[in-house]
């Protein structure tokens, strides 16, 4: 005999109540999800900005989802430190698009991503629900798709954030008023980088483009260019012309990329040191006397002014993206390099000599 | 002395010498009536105190004399002789006299002994006299005691009461002014009495048993009675069954699978009665059934036990498997059938299941889809971690222990698995670690977990089965994309699908590109591992596939190897990094119409069009001679994005172009 068949009101969703017994079985289910679903998500992350606090001892990172994590070095770094103390303290949900950019004042932190600008205090940061002070955006010329921020730039003398990204222009904006006072104009492809020149008020932009751009802020406009890939010595075809990396220490400058990493003086716009590195590199800064950069590749490299590599020191991810050395003044005992990039993880090196423990998201 | 020993004879000689030596006067005359010589006559004459003072004197004149006779031989002289002569006569005459008064004194001692004897003698037999009275009076005084102490068996009679006596008995036995005086007379009355309420109560006996007699006997013939209407209850019920049938009743099965079931060890029960009372109210798409295996009980030969055959034979014993078994019969919209078996192993105190799947049309097993629907695993992690390998009751490991059993993934082939749901289901709970001397069956705990695992074991089934299908698609190179998921894609696709196979667990730890996802742990054995291959051109792109059983609310994870102007994976390339998070991390949009069946075939095909993307947005390199291998046919906003120049791996629907994220 055939049973009747009917529709089984089970082949729907079951939506248990909060005290069903059913419950029980439903989140085992459901947390397993969630776990694998968090393993995923962490083994694709990427962290594309750090920044130290005004007071040396919290690092923030922000990653591709938009996130910003606060570690506590302080913690990290003390000799009772565990397992927890590798973790933030607070994470929270920046923006809806990645987390590019950040730099820090005496009593902000400024992060950018997909096209805007947000402030965060950070006597409030360390609050859980914490919410930005101010959200800012430039005024974008094309509005089909949202350019994105790739650089912050702090000018201390004239108290402004300088912004570049996704639409080619540098925008100032006055941090006392909020408004965006210049847009310069000159990139014909988006801008990776900035940096500042202390002694003339000069900005430094590298783009994808392949131009290292210097302009004068008093003045609003370009006052030199460079293409670095139109020099033999230090283009590289294969991997593009685009430059990643600036770095100015006023009368010289390094810019790497597509091109190799490259010495310039400034005035003559001349190259005068190739740094032999075929893997571009992502992130270049000056230390001391010592130029330190990584890119693709898991090492942080160390290079004399000569050219030779001093050292190369390994560290957890497959490739780097930004490095940043706390020197506040405050806390001596947090100084340290972190590096980070294509992982979920933030590098410390408390000796440059090798990588001491890593932070984890 | 000799001499008195011949003395002691010598009264026998005596007197028979003495008859002849004194006697010459006797011998003379012998007919002289009584008259004659008897020392013994003259010893009682004489007074021996006399002849004592005799005696002392007899000897001291011998003495004298034997002075004299001395003295005189000693002076010598003629008249000594004679004097001596004199002398010599004496002492013989007081020799004499020596000698008759020792005779005298031998019989005076022979007398006084003969009159010791008879006094003793008449003494002795006094005594002996006294003796035998003596004897008498114990033996009668034993008697006595003996007589007093008789219990006559009277006594031993528990006779009713005086009082009740002199009650009941009627007057002619009592007779009480008889018998009040008279203690004698009064046991012999209630002696009587005893006796006639005996006799009484004997025929009573009697009739109570052959009452009870006829009683049985009328029993027996209602027993046979009764036992004869059984099988015509049985014929009418029997004939009832297309009545039954006719009226959809089906009263009858019901029943007896009840009666089955009351048979059931405590879980399997609880499994039976809480599957029958979910289904209850929907009353279809599962048949339950109860099953008995008596043959399995039937050991196949005799023989003499090794000691590895005795192990054996005591492993078997522990894993033995209740006789009965309850059938779960689950269907699903589409007519296929997922039949499950749970066993009970009694010694273990644990439950299995076996699991086949059937389904309406027949099924051609593409290659790689061996393992989909295998009994082995198709049940494999239902709930995240129960791999079902291994026995849920830590108490049991104690058990394995003594006869040699590591685990019980060796036998569970052959005996089902006991996955931890199963045990849930049977009411059984394990605390972790913590072996329970007793666990008994609950029905909360069953109730609790049945809808949700029914509910699981469908979409698991239904899963596997749209799995299959569309393996049997990609063999052949095609990704099966369902109408509804259109949007998700351009309409133009180069990058083709060229292999699908599977590979094992350990192959894919093997493969250099895989690390990440085996560090993470992402990558165990329970889950089913695939390579995919898709080609545009002289670009090849490996794709490593994890399948988590939990499919499809855990997406499948990829990883992937490019090969075009060298060889990217991930750690050195950052596009092929948002590849990977395009088709893993945003899995969910690629999900498809709700059950999210669709989610493997989508994902594979956006794996495509993200090698067109990638291909195609590539930056020709000027110094290398000829043209662009791949030609930009995609609508693209912006080729690079970001620090890291992403590239635009982002379909946007009706517009048709790529973006970032």
């Amino acid at each position: 005999m055939e049973p009747v068949t009917q529709a089984c009101p089970l082949d729907q969703e079951l939506n248990p109540g909060p005290f069903s017994p059913q419950a029980d079985a439903l989140t085992t289910e459901h947390t397993g999800r969630m776990e694998v679903f968090q393993a995923l998500q962490r083994l694709h992350m990427t962290i594309f900005s750090q920044c130290f606090s005004p007071c040396g001892k919290f690092l923030a990172a922000g990653n591709n989802y938009g996130q910003i994590a606060i570690f506590s070095l302080s913690a990290a770094l003390s000799s009772e430190a565990k397992e927890e103390s590798k973790k933030p303290i607070v994470t929270f949900q920046a923006h809806d698009g990645p987390v590019y950019s950040m730099v820090s004042t005496d009593r902000h932190l400024f992060s950018a991503g997909d096209g805007e600008v947000k402030a965060w205090l950070w006597a409030e940061i360390l609050k859980k629900g914490c919410k930005e002070l101010w959200c800012r955006q430039p005024p974008y010329r094309t509005s089909l798709e949202v350019p994105e921020i790739n650089a912050l730039l702090l000018v201390p003398k004239e108290n402004s954030l300088i912004l570049a990204g996704g639409d080619c222009q540098l925008h100032t904006m006055d941090l006392e008023t909020g408004t965006f006072t210049r847009a310069l104009r000159g990139h014909t492809d988006y801008i990776h980088c900035l940096a500042l020149r202390d002694r003339n008020p000069e900005v430094l932009s590298g783009g994808e483009d392949g131009t290292v751009r210097l302009w004068d802020l008093r003045m609003a406009k370009e006052v030199q260019t460079i293409e670095v890939y139109k020099h033999e010595e230090c283009s590289r075809p294969h991997n593009g012309r685009w430059i990643g990396c600036l770095a100015t220490d006023s009368d010289w400058m390094v810019c790497g990329g597509g091109p190799a990493l490259t010495l310039w003086h400034l005035r003559s716009s001349t190259p005068t040191t190739i740094f032999p590195m075929w893997a571009p590199q992502k992130h270049v800064t000056f230390y001391q006397d010592l130029i330190l950069s990584a890119g693709q590749g898991p090492c942080v490299n160390q290079w004399q002014l000569s050219g030779e590599l001093k050292a190369q020191v390994p560290g957890s991810s497959p490739g780097l993206l930004s490095l940043s050395l706390n020197q506040q003044p405050a806390a001596p005992e947090c100084k340290v390099l972190t590096a980070a990039g294509n992982s979920c993880r933030v590098d410390v090196f408390t000796n440059l000599g090798y990588r001491a423990f890593s932070l984890s998201f | 002395m000799s001499s008195e020993s011949s003395k002691k004879r010598k009264p026998k000689v005596i007197r028979s010498d003495g008859a002849p030596a004194e006697g010459k006067r006797n011998r003379s005359d012998p007919e002289q009536e009584g008259k004659y010589y008897s020392e013994e006559a003259e010893v009682d004459l004489r007074d021996p105190g006399r002849d004592y003072e005799l005696y002392k004197y007899t000897c001291q004149e011998l003495q004298r004399l034997m002075a004299e006779i001395q003295d005189l031989k000693s002076r010598g002289g003629k008249d000594a002789a004679v004097e001596i002569e004199d002398r010599r006569i004496l002492s013989c005459v007081h020799f004499m006299t020596l000698k008759k008064l020792n005779r005298l004194a031998h019989i005076r001692l022979k007398k006084g002994r003969d009159q010791t004897h008879e006094a003793k003698q008449k003494v002795d037999a006094y005594h002996l006299q006294l003796q035998n009275l003596l004897y008498e009076v114990m033996h009668l005084q034993k008697e006595i005691t003996k007589c007093l102490e008789f219990k006559s068996k009277h006594e031993e009679i528990d006779l009713v009461s005086v009082e009740e006596f002199y009650q009941e008995a009627p007057p002619d036995i009592s007779k009480a002014e008889i018998t009040m005086g008279d203690p004698h007379q009064q046991t012999l009355a209630r002696l009587d009495w005893e006796l006639e309420q005996r006799k009484r109560l004997a025929e009573q006996y009697r009739e109570s048993l052959s009452n009870k007699e006829k009683i049985l006997k009328e029993i027996e013939v209602k027993k046979e009675y009764l036992s004869s209407l059984q099988p015509r209850l049985n014929s009418i019920m029997q004939a009832s069954l297309p009545v039954q049938e006719y009226l959809f009743m089906p009263f009858d099965q019901a029943h007896k699978q009840y009666e089955t079931a009351r048979h059931l060890p405590p879980p399997l029960y609880v499994l039976f009665v809480q599957a029958k009372a979910l289904f209850k109210p929907h009353e279809e798409s599962q048949d339950d059934e109860s099953d008995s295996d008596a043959e399995e009980e039937q050991t196949t030969k005799r023989r003499r036990p090794t000691l590895g055959v005795q192990l054996d034979d005591k492993r078997k014993e522990m894993l033995k498997r209740h006789p009965l078994s309850v059938m779960l019969d689950l269907k699903c919209k589409d007519d296929s059938v997922l039949h499950l078996t749970f066993y009970y192993l009694m010694n273990l105190n644990i439950m299995t299941v076996k699991a086949r799947v059937t389904t309406a049309t027949e099924l051609i097993t593409p290659i790689s889809a061996g393992d989909l629907l295998s009994p082995d695993s198709v049940l494999s992690c239902l709930y995240p971690g129960d791999h079902g390998k291994k026995t849920p009751n830590p108490a049991n490991q104690y058990q394995f222990d003594k006869v040699g059993i590591l685990t019980l993934r060796d036998y569970v082939l052959d005996l089902g698995h006991p996955y931890l749901w199963v045990q849930k289901l049977g009411g059984l709970h394990f605390p972790k670690e913590q072996p329970q001397p007793t666990v008994i069956a609950d029905h909360s705990l069953s109730s609790s977990h049945m809808e949700t695992t029914m509910k699981l074991l469908k979409t698991r089934v239904q899963s596997r089965l749209a799995l299959h299908k569309q393996f049997a698609s990609l063999e052949h190179g095609i990704v099966p994309v369902t109408s509804d998921c259109h949007y998700l894609f351009p309409a133009k696709v180069v990058s083709r699908l060229v292999k699908w196979v599977t590979i094992a667990h350990e192959d894919y730890v093997e493969l250099h590109f895989t690390k990440d996802i085996v560090e993470a742990g992402l990558a165990g054995d329970t889950n089913l591992y695939y390579m995919a291959l898709v080609e545009r051109g002289t670009a090849k792109l490996q794709a490593a596939v994890v399948l988590n059983p939990g499919y499809s609310s855990i997406p499948p994870i990829f990883q992937l190897c490019l090969n075009w102007k060298g060889e990217k994976t991930n750690s050195n390339d950052d596009n092929i990094r948002a590849m990977e998070s395009e088709v893993n991390v945003c899995y969910k949009e690629l999900c498809g119409p709700r059950p999210g069946h669709q989610l493997l075939t989508n994902q594979l095909q956006r794996l495509c069009v993200l090698l067109d993307v990638y291909l195609e947005t590539e930056i020709h390199d000027d110094s290398v001679e000829g043209p662009k291998e791949f030609p930009q046919e995609k609508m693209c906003l912006r080729l690079f994005r970001g620090p890291s120049r992403m590239k635009p791996f982002k379909y946007n629907h009706p517009q048709g172009f790529f973006s970032h994220r």
